[in-house]
C-alpha cells in the first residue's frame, strides 16, 4: 500500500491524482461536516457566547469578561470543582485496586466456563442506563424502606444513616454507586489484558523459584502498566464529567441535600437549562471546565510517561 | 428432588466441574467470586423482582423475595405495573422512540465512519495525515462541557425538538473512524486495486467489497454505539421538548417528576425494561461486546 501511495505522489500534476483527491475529500466529507458543525463550530460558538449575556434564544449583549469573572468568583462553581475532584479521586482509589485484585483472582480460575460466566456477571452494570441505576440506588438507600440499612442491621452495624439527606454522606454515596457501576468494567478490561501476557514468563518465574506474590509484583503489575494507564486516564475523564448520576440520584434535580453533590457539568446544566437559561454564563463555565479537564488530562498523561516512549 | 439433582448435575457438567480436579484454594476462589457476584447483582435481581410486585410489597423490609419460600413469594406476581406503564405512562412510545433513535444513530455512524475510514486508507489527497490527526484529537474532547453552545447550534439549524438533532451528533464518532481504519489497513490493498483496474468506482468498492469484509469491525462499532446511544441522557433531555419524542430515560425522568403519589412501581418497571434491552443484546453478542468495549481500544 505504501508503494502505491508513493507512486501516486510522483505524479502530483497528473489529472488522475486530483480526481482521486477529489474522491477522497468527498468520501470523508460527511464525517468532516458533522465534526465541523457539532464539534469545532460548537466550541467556537461557545467561546463567542461566553462573552455575551445570552439567555435562552435571546443572544444578549457583549459584556466582555463579566461571565468569566462571575464563574471564578462563584462559590457554587468552586464547590462543584472540589466535589468533582473528590468524586474522581474517590472513584480511582476504590475501583482500580479492587478491579485489579478481582481480575487476578478471576484470571487464575481453572475453569474457562466459570470464568466467562463470572466475567459476564460483573460486566452487566456497565450496560445499564445511569438514570436507571440512580433511581434504583435511591430506592435501595432509602433510610426507612431501603435494603441497605436492613443489611447493615443484619450485620450488627449502625443502621441509622440517611444517605440521601445527610450532606456528609453525599460524596461517599456517589462514590459507592459509581463503584458498583464501573468496577466490573475495569475488571473485564484487566482480564482481557492479563490474557495477553505470555505464559512462558510465568513458567520461567516458577522455575526460578519465585512465589505467587513475587510473580504478581514483578511480572503481572509491570506488564499491566499500559492497561492501568488507559483505565486511569479514561475513568478520570469520565469522572470529571459526572452528571447523570448526581442529577437523578437526588429527587427534583436538587443535586444532593443543599446541593452537596453539585458537580462541574451539573453546574453548567443548572445555570444554562434549569431555570434562567443563562446560556452565556453556562458557556463560560463550559470553557473553564474544559480547560480544567484538559490540563488535568495532560498532567495525568505526563505522569504516566505517555509520549516519552514509542507511543 | 430428583429434578433439582438433575439441574445441579447439568450445571456441574456444563461448567466443567465434573472432570476438573480443583485444589482447595481454587474452590475458595470460585466460592468467593460467586458470592461477590451475587451481592453485586442483587440490585438487578431486586429490580426484576419488584417490577412484578404490587406497590406495597416493593419496599418491604426484609425484601418480599426473602420473606417466604420463593414459590410462595412468586404468587403475588402480576403484570399490573407493566399495564400501567404502557397505558397511562406511555412507556411503549418511549420504547419505540429509543429503538428508532438507536437504530438510526447506529446506521448513520456505520455509514459515515466507514466512508471516512475508506477515504483515509485507500485514497491519497493533500492534508490526509493532518486531517486524520485532527479527528483523533477530537476523540477525547469532553463534549458535555459544551452543552450550552450545542443547544444554540442545534436550534440554529432547526433541529431542536427533532430526533435528528440527537441522531446526527452520534454519527460523529472519531473512535469509529479510528477503529475501522485499523481494520481496513489490514485488508490487502491489491483487492481494491484490482477492482479499480476492472473499472469499479470507489462507492461500489466500498459497498460491495470493503463493507462485507469488515463485518467484525462494524459489529464492534455498532455495539459500542448501541450502548452509548441507548443510555444517552443529557443531550436528549436538552434537545427533545415534546413528550411524544421522549426516549426511555427522559420518559423515566418525567415519571419520576410526579411528586404526589409517585408511581414507584412504574418507575421500576420502566427502568427494568430500559436495562433489559442492553442485557439481552449483551447475552446474544457477548464476545463482540467485550471485544468492542475493551479489545478495540487496545491499539
Amino acid at each position: 500500500m505504501a508503494d502505491s501511495v508513493a507512486q501516486k505522489k510522483k505524479h502530483k500534476h497528473n489529472k488522475n491524482y486530483w480526481r482521486e483527491a477529489f474522491s477522497g475529500y468527498s468520501l470523508i466529507a460527511p464525517f468532516m461536516l458533522l465534526l465541523l458543525i457539532f464539534s469545532f463550530y460548537t466550541f467556537a460558538y461557545g467561546f463567542y457566547q461566553s462573552f455575551r449575556s445570552s439567555q435562552g434564544l435571546n443572544p444578549g449583549d457583549f459584556i466582555g469578561l463579566a461571565n468569566y469573572k462571575e464563574v471564578l468568583s462563584s462559590p457554587t462553581f468552586w464547590k462543584a470543582v472540589k466535589n468533582t475532584f473528590v468524586f474522581t479521586g474517590g472513584c480511582l482509589i476504590t475501583q482500580i485496586p479492587v478491579a485489579f485484585v478481582l481480575a487476578v483472582i478471576l484470571n487464575s480460575l481453572p475453569l474457562k466456563r466459570v470464568q466467562s460466566a463470572l466475567r459476564a456477571a460483573f460486566f452487566l452494570p456497565v450496560l445499564i442506563n445511569t438514570v436507571v441505576i440512580a433511581l434504583l440506588f435511591r430506592m435501595l438507600f432509602n433510610p426507612d424502606q431501603g435494603i441497605v440499612n436492613w443489611v447493615l442491621e443484619l450485620l450488627h452495624l449502625p443502621n441509622t444513616y440517611n444517605f440521601l439527606m445527610d450532606s456528609n454522606l453525599t460524596m461517599p454515596l456517589l462514590i459507592i454507586v459509581s463503584f458498583w457501576q464501573w468496577t466490573g468494567f475495569h475488571m473485564v478490561y484487566f482480564v482481557s489484558q492479563l490474557q495477553t501476557i505470555d505464559p512462558t514468563l510465568y513458567e520461567s518465574a516458577k522455575i526460578d523459584g519465585a512465589g505467587r506474590i513475587k510473580t504478581l509484583l514483578r511480572i503481572t503489575v509491570p506488564m499491566m502498566r499500559p492497561a492501568l494507564t488507559f483505565v486511569v486516564v479514561t475513568s478520570a475523564i469520565g469522572g470529571l464529567q459526572l452528571f447523570d448520576l448526581v442529577f437523578m440520584l437526588f429527587p427534583n434535580a436538587s443535586y444532593g441535600p443543599g446541593g452537596a453533590g453539585m458537580t462541574m457539568i451539573a453546574h453548567i446544566y443548572d445555570q444554562g437549562f434549569s431555570s434562567q437559561f443563562r446560556l452565556g454564563y453556562a458557556a463560560a463555565v463550559g470553557w473553564v471546565v474544559f480547560f480544567i479537564i484538559f490540563i488535568f488530562s495532560l498532567i495525568q498523561l505526563k505522569a504516566f510517561g505517555f509520549g516519552s516512549n514509542d507511543e | 428432588m430428583s429434578v433439582r439433582k438433575k439441574i445441579a448435575g447439568t450445571l456441574l457438567y456444563r461448567f466443567g466441574f465434573r472432570d476438573a480436579k480443583l485444589t482447595v484454594f481454587e474452590w475458595l476462589g470460585i466460592g468467593f467470586l460467586c458470592a461477590v457476584a451475587f451481592i453485586y447483582l442483587y440490585p438487578l435481581i431486586w429490580m426484576c423482582d419488584s417490577s412484578f410486585r404490587p406497590m406495597f410489597e416493593i419496599f418491604n423490609v426484609p425484601p418480599a423475595l426473602f420473606q417466604k419460600p420463593i414459590w410462595e413469594s412468586v404468587q403475588s406476581y402480576s403484570l399490573t405495573s407493566y399495564v400501567s406503564a404502557f397505558t397511562t405512562h406511555n412507556v411503549g412510545l418511549a420504547f419505540l422512540m429509543s429503538i428508532l433513535v438507536t437504530c438510526a444513530g447506529i446506521a448513520l455512524t456505520l455509514i459515515v465512519c466507514s466512508l471516512c475510514a475508506y477515504g483515509f486508507v485507500y485514497l491519497e489527497f493533500p492534508g490526509r495525515k493532518v486531517l486524520f490527526m485532527v479527528i483523533l484529537g477530537t476523540m477525547m474532547l469532553p463534549m458535555a462541557t459544551m452543552i450550552a453552545p450545542a443547544y444554540r447550534v442545534i436550534s440554529k439549524i432547526g433541529l431542536v425538538n427533532n430526533p435528528l438533532g440527537i441522531i446526527l451528533p452520534y454519527a460523529m464518532s472519531a473512535f469509529g473512524v479510528f477503529l475501522l481504519r485499523q481494520f481496513y489497513i489490514r485488508i490487502p490493498f491489491s483487492i481494491v486495486e484490482s477492482a479499480r483496474v476492472d473499472g469499479a468506482g470507489h462507492l461500489k468498492i466500498w459497498w460491495n467489497i470493503i463493507l462485507p469484509l469488515s463485518r467484525p469491525a462494524l459489529a464492534a462499532l455498532a455495539i459500542v454505539q448501541f450502548r452509548v446511544i441507548w443510555n444517552d441522557f443529557l443531550m436528549p433531555m436538552i434537545v427533545l421538548r415534546s413528550e411524544h419524542f421522549f426516549t426511555l430515560p427522559i420518559r423515566i425522568l418525567l415519571i419520576d417528576s410526579i411528586n404526589f403519589n409517585k408511581p414507584y412501581d412504574v418507575i421500576i418497571t420502566a427502568g427494568f425494561i430500559t436495562a433489559l434491552v442492553p442485557m439481552i443484546v449483551f447475552l446474544i453478542f457477548q464476545r463482540h461486546f467485550i471485544e468492542g468495549l475493551t479489545g478495540g481500544v487496545k491499539e
